[in-house]
């Protein structure tokens, strides 16, 4: 489904802002696997994502995507095959449009734009619809613009545009992090309705070790721009919140070893 | 009279400036600069084509034209060359300045003997009414005038309509989204680069259209023409925007045709009042940056007051 090997990226090369954000990432994963992907701030989940879905090209290695090598397409062209939820609630809408028009575009992902009408009839049925099934009272007001809603709300929106024509990948950047619990909860509980739904194959980025436990059939943990840990089957079901936290500690450790040696080399040698 | 409706007259044809300039500052959010060459193109190559004898219509379409390929190289230059749009639209402004020239062959092309859509539409107005003066609310008007004024009136409308149910397709609404969230677009599949440029080249052929049509008016294009008609369609924008005072987009056009019109007239009644020509520019311009500025001041005034509470007394 999707093959990444040997994927490296530095940002600033050869500048005393050079960061080596991936070095070396091999990772296959299966159609209608839900993956969640944890690690320590800085340890390039975002850009793992990023890659995948092409807001870059990666320096070295190769992207495999529902049998295509997508690794020198564009973003736009990638998006035929991917569905994004950002970070940020405002980076997925359009804000002064209405949440039809948005829906409008998304069920032309990736496919060819003509002279069409957007809302066309047979449009507005269905979403109506779906748009109730979020029980937002939101089926009401689609004439409002998206950007008069809350955060909460317009995760809830991205997520259905997201995969209103059903993505053979859906990628999730801590979807839920700027969101207050309650909303962040329900945008959860939408996201996996949504992924069981449709059997989607998903890369979930995330900081919560609850999620981490309760979602998802495989954890891959990144450090250093590389995959340090993969549970998968019965491990990933055994796992619990602590087992998570100790490998983080595990990890935490290590660095300071290395920053204390990296200090002693210094104090001995500078 | 004759003064009103030539201010309307103009002001209806350069209601299709305003809509370009909707398009470059509104939607994409990037004054394009390229308006001040484009509207001279279309003038320049509309008045060579008509003095060479061919049918207005042609030559009228194929001055938009002209302006939608200088519209497109600004958009090439700005997405594929990464060059800064501002840039990107005075260095196209600059090389047209030249283009003019040359498609003119000399600095101004008068279009007297010339047939052009102004011609036709005069002789079918006064086919049609059967006289040369018509009485409207009591004032004589001549057949003619009478005739530009409708035809100009049919020529925004149309436009305006044009571009309303365009902004309302598919890939209308994927170019509206491109400025409001590039990266929602981008995700969503659209090729944001292509829409910018697919944009500044509808813009601009919108603004070298109503070039065209006023070089047809006035019969004459001139390589001056050209100079502040950005300043003159954002004004036009930012009055109409005041006018209907709403964002939705039919308003929006509506009130770029209505700002036009308004701001054509306030301009000829100054100079009616004595009003120094040359001072023109320096004025609108300032209009401009007041009509900018003021909101914002105006709001932050208000909040002031509104931290500093009731004076104390
Ligand atoms: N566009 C960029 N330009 C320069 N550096 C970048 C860019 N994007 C990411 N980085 C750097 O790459 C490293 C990995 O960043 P990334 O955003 O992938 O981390 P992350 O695992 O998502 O962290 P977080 O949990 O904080 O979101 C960081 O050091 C970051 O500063
Ligand atoms: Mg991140």
């Amino acid at each position: 489904m999707l093959e990444l090997t040997g994927i490296r990226k530095t940002f600033n090369p050869g500048t005393v802002n050079e960061v080596r954000a991936l070095q070396g990432v091999d990772l296959t994963i299966d159609e209608g696997s839900f993956v969640i992907v944890l690690g320590m701030n800085g340890s390039g989940k975002s850009t793992l994502l990023n890659a995948v879905a092409g807001s870059f090209f990666v320096d070295e290695g190769t992207i495999r995507l529902a049998g295509h090598d997508v690794t020198r397409w564009p973003e736009h062209r990638r998006a035929r095959l991917i569905g994004r939820v950002f970070q940020n609630p405002f980076s997925g809408t359009a804000p002064s449009m209405s949440i039809a028009e948005n829906f409008a575009l998304a069920t032309r992902r990736g496919r060819a734009r003509g002279l069409g009408w957007a809302l066309s009839g047979s449009l507005m049925k269905p979403l109506r619809e779906r748009i109730a099934s979020l029980r937002m009272g939101l089926e009401d007001r689609l004439d409002n613009a998206i950007g008069s809603l809350s955060g909460g709300q317009r995760q809830a929106l991205t997520l259905l545009m997201a995969t209103w024509l059903k993505p053979h990948l859906l990628l999730l950047d801590e979807h839920t992090a700027a969101l207050d619990p309650k909303s962040a909860d329900q945008v959860i509980t939408l996201t996996n309705e949504v992924v069981q739904r449709d059997r989607l194959t998903t890369l979930m980025v995330t900081h919560s070790m609850q999620q981490a436990v309760s979602l998802g059939d495989r954890i891959i943990m990144m450090n250093r721009g590389q995959v340090l840990h993969d549970f998968r089957g019965a491990e990933k079901k055994r796992l619990r919140p602590e087992d998570l936290i100790d490998r983080f500690n595990e990890v935490r450790a290590r660095e300071q070893l290395d920053e204390g040696a990296a200090e002693m080399l210094r104090a001995n040698y500078i | 009279m004759t003064l009103l409706l030539g201010a309307l007259t103009i002001g209806l044809i350069l209601s299709l400036l305003a809509m370009g300039v909707f398009i470059s500052f509104r939607i994409f959010e990037m004054p394009d600069i390229t308006t001040d060459g484009s509207i001279t193109l279309g003038a320049a190559v509309t008045a060579v084509l008509l003095v060479n004898g061919t049918n207005p219509f042609l030559a009228t379409a194929a001055g938009a034209a002209g302006g939608a390929v200088a519209g497109a190289i600004t958009g090439v230059l700005h997405t594929k060359f990464k060059i800064n749009s501002l840039l990107a639209g005075i260095l196209v402004m600059t090389a047209l300045y030249s283009v003019n020239l040359h498609v003119m062959g000399r600095s101004n092309v008068p279009l007297m003997q010339a047939r052009t859509l102004g011609s036709h539409a005069e002789d079918f107005g006064r086919r049609l009414l059967g006289t040369d003066t018509v009485h409207f609310l009591g004032w004589p008007v001549t057949a003619s005038d009478a005739a530009l004024l409708v035809f100009a009136l049919l020529a925004a409308v149309v436009s305006g309509v044009a571009l309303y149910l365009f902004f309302r397709t598919h890939v209308g609404t994927a170019m509206r989204a491109t400025g409001d969230n590039a990266q929602m677009i981008r995700a969503l599949g659209g090729n944001v680069e292509g829409y910018i440029v697919l944009g500044l080249a509808l813009s601009n052929a919108l603004v070298a259209l109503s070039g065209s049509l006023l070089a047809q008016y006035q019969g004459f294009a001139d390589a001056q023409m050209g100079i502040g008609m950005i300043v003159w369609g954002l004004a036009s924008v930012i009055i109409g925007e005041a006018l209907t005072g709403a964002r939705s987009l039919g308003l929006t056009i509506v009130g770029a045709i209505m700002g036009s019109i308004l701001f054509r007239l306030l301009v000829a009644i100054a100079l009616r009042w004595g009003l120094d020509p040359n001072d023109l520019k320096l004025i609108t311009a300032v209009f401009v940056f007041a009509a900018l500025v003021l909101p914002g001041l105006i709001g932050k005034l208000k909040r002031k007051s509104a931290f500093s509470g009731p004076a104390p007394r």
